[in-house]
């Protein structure tokens, strides 16, 4: 946000490990309370995982973090995948193709962008990096809105585009990039790829980006995430179910059961599709934890 | 080739200069179209007035006019002030808290721990509202099960006194672990000469982490009051899936972002809508500026 | 329109596009290809009307991406005629199809200035209880309102049940209340004049009357169609529902374990020896007038609802009370026992019900906000058990209000 979050910080000296652990009686009171704290991030996700195990009946009448009669999970799984014609799995793979493409494009452009900002002084840097900045505060309804009536007078509503287009702009990985590009490519590298006659694209190509990688990585989840979660967009964008994310489909499925003129009732397979929904995501969180570290280690924090 | 002529500098220069702008253009360029234009053409619809008998006339000012004097956008503003006061501490803090509970390596599993914190994050709110929508049942959720299980009477999370605090939980439960997160990673780019310093004096664990650590990840800190702040007032999904479950506890008002949504969709009031939006941002953008200011002036002075 | 126009073109290949939310339409689709094989019907099923209709009114006015044909129901046909979304199927030949439904639901779709949509299912409003709790309190299906409240103190201390929810955010329930009652609230006429009478001797008689046995705690005011309603339903906290006939469709999901339980009866009486009843929900099938194949979207809508396998159809598998007489008193459809309502014939009873509809009911070109505005007003005083006449007051005036800032002339 300001000049002093910029600033490159000092690179870290030595840390202690992580896991180093003296016991001390403090650190075992610590230790027992934020064991604590962590049921309440668990328990939520454990009752989603019961509650997958359960018909309409047994979600209702058995306590909420035990099993119900029956075993209902493969059931219900047979239920997600085969309502209205197997769209759920559409759904998924829409949302990996969305956020993939968005989060691999908003990477690229971020990366790009931030690197020029944070090694070139050119007329118009300024301008261009505090107009990303003020964006990041626009509230999206003022977007959405207008977004929508120009994208349909181009015909591009009810296409994925809709939802693409408008999560490749990520002003927070401008932001992230250029700080981290800051931190991490020496002006003196690039000093000397001029010297040897690099070009300043090849130059940031060949070592720009190699330098950057743990900071376009932070920048590919975070918009990941965002377009995994994305809701209010796709739900103004798409009329046509088999293009929608599995987030607007499930909240369709949910509201189903509260409509006039005919409905179904879904709690169960809601439930075991929202918990179908999240576990790639949990998956590449796993996978990718290290990364999100060094990326925002470099990213957020100068001071 | 040791030193370049002045006349290769310049050319340099303005090689460099291209350069730059090669990058630059391509984001600028989808930024533009994606956030510029839209902007605009916002602007430019607020400034008209759409009648369902009549359609659309000129009306300079008169939306903003009428969303200055309209009770539900008031009642939106303040419900979001609300739940800044009173959700961002509570989030951030206990953000803070865990990102140095793990960062003090006195936990046994931390990285376990760490992880655990951060899961809710990778579930979309859109699960998370659906999921925590049956815990909060009346009659039969979760946590009426506990109550009742236990002998006490059940709070009604539902109710429209509680829906806000309810809603604010959500949120924690989301964002307590990316905050975590963001706090963890900056503690861990700390020298660890600073500490040497301090365990030499015999500082305890609490006072090099108010003295030492708090300081020295400061700018992370802002940085995730500034996008708390921002998030408080785009608050959307939340309250939206709630309303199913909440009906007359979340009215179309609850917050501004939901009102304009209302209003476009659901009363085809575009127009309006887009300066309810426009209003929203510019409070925004003054609530930030003034963080900012205040930041930056504890920088000066000391 | 000549029988040649239609002839030429049910056999020029076209493909046509018809939004739903009702579950299973690709039967009917299915049956109409068969019918006519050079018309493709694209079905887009839209999950409920909530999520539809912000999305073809988007769509239409953006003037690109609407369907050719929609499921709208009778309240929301004035707001889609108000935009002149509607196309006036009169030249298509609708207006032969009079005499093929039942006269208040004609009366819903059509007016002297033309006919907007072909009626495809209706939601006449009987009384469902649950027999065992009934038994358990000695008590027998109320007559009249009055009966029903003094069954309803009964209910409560024999068995702690409520007689019934009434929930704060069902605008449609407490609009097929009125409509019983005998009130007009909405007039429109087609143009730029509409009629708001919200609050009136009839309206407040039906609200007094609620906020009567809210006050001594004998129904009870939870949203209704979320997950905790149903098992409400499900554990007998309610011990009957004032539905339409569409009712067993929600409870067969959820409340399976009450089937057998369940006796429909008509809905009580104002008058003791009256015998009127109103209507909550039930759709139409609506042909846009933005549809470049109007001929094609009209001889659909017109198979799926009155060609006697599609409607029969609709009625016995997807359970939409039908609209046509030709359905209403076909023995497949009326002999049908349930054993849901423990081997009633209940089709025959709704049937019968649908006879006693009062036949001119009107709406207000925009519903949607009569709908979401009844949230913050009078429903908000039915869920939080506070003063109803005067949140029926405020719903008035409010509505009122948006009429008057919209542009509308106001009687």
């Amino acid at each position: 946000m300001t000049e002093a979050i910029v600033r490159p910080g000092r690179k870290p000296l030595k840390r202690r490990p992580l896991g180093t652990h003296r016991p001390t009686r403090g650190g075992t009171l610590l230790t027992v309370f934020v064991w604590i704290c962590v049921v309440y991030f668990v328990v939520p996700l454990v009752w989603l995982v019961i509650a997958s195990t359960k018909d309409n009946t047994g979600l209702f009448t058995t306590f909420g973090l035990w099993f119900g009669q029956g075993f209902h999970l493969f059931d219900n799984l047979a239920d997600v995948f085969s309502k209205d014609g197997g769209v759920f799995s559409q759904w998924m793979v829409n949302t990996v193709l969305y956020a993939v493409t968005s989060a691999v494009g908003a990477t690229v452009l971020a990366t790009a962008c931030g690197f020029a900002l944070a090694k070139y002084r050119f007329r118009g840097s300024s301008v261009v990096f505090w107009l990303v900045i003020g964006s990041i505060m626009v509230p999206m309804t003022a977007l959405a809105i207008p977004t929508y009536l120009l994208f349909s007078s181009m015909n591009l509503t009810d296409t994925p585009w809709a939802i693409i287009l408008p999560s490749l702009v990520s002003p927070f990985g401008v932001y992230l990039m250029r700080v981290y590009a800051a931190d991490s490519v020496d002006d003196s590298l690039l000093e000397a790829a001029r010297i040897d006659g690099s070009g300043e694209l090849r130059t940031f190509a060949t070592i720009g980006v190699r330098l950057l990688v743990p900071g376009m990585v932070t920048v590919l989840l975070f918009q990941l995430v965002a377009t995994w979660n994305n809701y209010f967009l796709p739900l103004i964008m798409l009329n046509t179910p088999s293009l929608y994310p599995v987030t607007v489909g499930l909240a369709g499925w949910q509201a189903a059961a509260s409509s006039g003129g005919g409905a179904q009732v879904l709690f169960s397979t809601v439930l075991t599709g929202s918990l179908v929904s999240i576990v790639p995501l949990i998956v590449a969180f796993l996978f990718l934890q290290r990364y999100w570290q060094s990326g925002l280690a470099a990213g957020s924090v100068k001071g | 080739m040791t030193s370049a002529s002045p006349a290769r500098r310049a050319r340099l220069g303005s090689a460099q200069t291209r350069a730059a702008w090669i990058l630059v253009i391509p984001f600028v360029a989808v930024f533009a179209a994606m956030f510029l234009v839209p902007l605009g053409y916002s602007a430019y619809l607020s400034t008209f007035t759409s009648q369902l008998v009549g359609g659309q006339v000129f009306s300079g000012l008169a939306n903003y006019q009428r969303a200055l004097g309209d009770p539900s956008f008031w009642a939106g503003l303040s419900r979001v002030a609300i739940f800044l006061v009173v959700q961002v501490p509570i989030m951030l803090v206990a953000s803070l808290f865990f990102a140095l509970a793990l960062d003090s390596g006195r936990m046994c599993g931390g990285k376990v721990v760490r992880l655990l914190i951060f899961l809710p994050y990778a579930v979309p709110s859109v699960v998370a509202t659906l999921m925590w929508g049956y815990l909060y049942g009346e009659n039969f959720g979760l946590i009426t099960q506990i109550f009742t299980g236990l002998g006490l009477p059940a709070p009604e999370l539902l109710a429209p006194g509680a829906i806000l605090g309810s809603t604010m939980n959500i949120v924690c439960w989301e964002f307590i672990g990316y905050n975590m997160i963001i706090m963890y990673a900056a503690l861990r780019t700390i020298p660890t000469e600073l500490y040497e310093a301090a365990a030499i004096d015999g500082a305890g664990e609490f006072r090099v982490a108010w003295s030492i650590k708090i300081p020295a990840i400061r700018q992370a800190i802002i940085l995730t009051v500034i996008f708390s702040i921002i998030g408080s007032f785009q608050l959307f999904n939340e309250p939206n899936l709630l309303f199913n479950i909440a009906p007359n506890a979340i009215g179309s008002d609850f917050t501004p972002n939901l009102y304009a949504y209302n209003l476009a969709f659901k009363n085809q009031d575009v127009n309006y809508a887009a300066a309810i939006a426009f209003l929203l941002g510019m409070v925004i953008v003054v609530l930030s500026v003034i963080v900012q200011g205040i930041v930056n002036r504890k920088e000066k002075t000391s | 329109m000549s029988q040649a126009d239609i002839d030429k073109a049910m056999d020029t290949p076209t493909t046509i596009t018809f939004w739903a939310w009702a579950p299973d339409m690709q039967k009917e689709v299915d049956l109409f290809e068969a019918k006519y094989p050079k018309i493709n019907v694209e079905l887009v099923n839209t999950s409920s009307g909530t999520q539809q209709y912000p999305k073809l009114r988007a769509a239409l006015k953006a003037g690109k991406g609407a369907p050719d044909v929609a499921q709208v129901e009778y309240q929301y046909i004035p707001s889609f005629r108000q935009t002149g979304s509607l196309a006036d199927l009169t030249p298509y030949g609708a207006a032969e199809a009079k005499d093929d439904f039942v006269d208040w639901i004609w009366n819903q779709v059509a007016d002297d200035k033309g006919v907007w949509a072909v009626p495809q299912d209706s939601g006449p409003l009987g009384n469902l209880y649950r027999s065992d709790i009934f038994a358990q309190a000695g008590v027998s299906a109320p007559e009249t309102w009055a009966d029903y409240a003094a069954v309803a103190a009964t209910i409560k201390e024999k068995t702690g049940s409520y007689i019934a929810d009434l929930p704060g955010n069902d605008p449609g329930q407490m609009v097929g209340f009125f409509w019983q009652a005998g009130a007009k609230p909405f007039g429109y006429d087609g143009d730029k004049t509409v009629k708001i009478d919200l609050d009136s001797p009839a309206t407040q008689k039906v609200v007094s009357f609620w906020q009567d046995l809210v006050k001594k705690d004998l129904v009870a005011t939870d949203a209704d169609f979320n997950d905790e309603w149903y098992q409400g339903l499900a554990q007998g906290k309610y011990a009957s529902w004032q539905v339409a006939a569409w009712g067993p469709i929600f409870l067969q999901g959820t409340a399976k374990n009450t089937s057998g339980k369940w006796t429909a009866a008509k809905i009580p009486q104002w008058e003791a020896g009256q015998d009127v009843s109103g209507n909550w929900g039930g759709s139409t099938t609506a042909v846009m007038e933005s549809s470049p194949n109007k001929i094609a979207a009209y001889e659909f809508a017109k198979f799926i609802n009155t060609d006697s396998e599609a409607a029969l159809t609709l009625a016995n598998e997807q359970f939409l009370f039908p609209t046509t007489k030709a359905t209403l008193s076909d023995p497949k459809f009326v002999d049908q026992a349930s054993e849901f309502y423990g081997g009633q014939k209940v089709n025959e009873f709704f049937a019968g019900v649908s006879d006693t509809v009062d036949k001119n009911f009107q709406w207000l070109p925009f519903m949607d906000f009569v709908y979401s505005s009844y949230n913050e007003t009078l429903g908000k005083a039915i869920s939080e058990k506070g003063d109803m006449t005067g949140g029926l007051a405020a719903w008035d005036a409010a509505v009122t209000d948006y009429a008057k800032q919209q542009g509308f002339t106001v009687e």
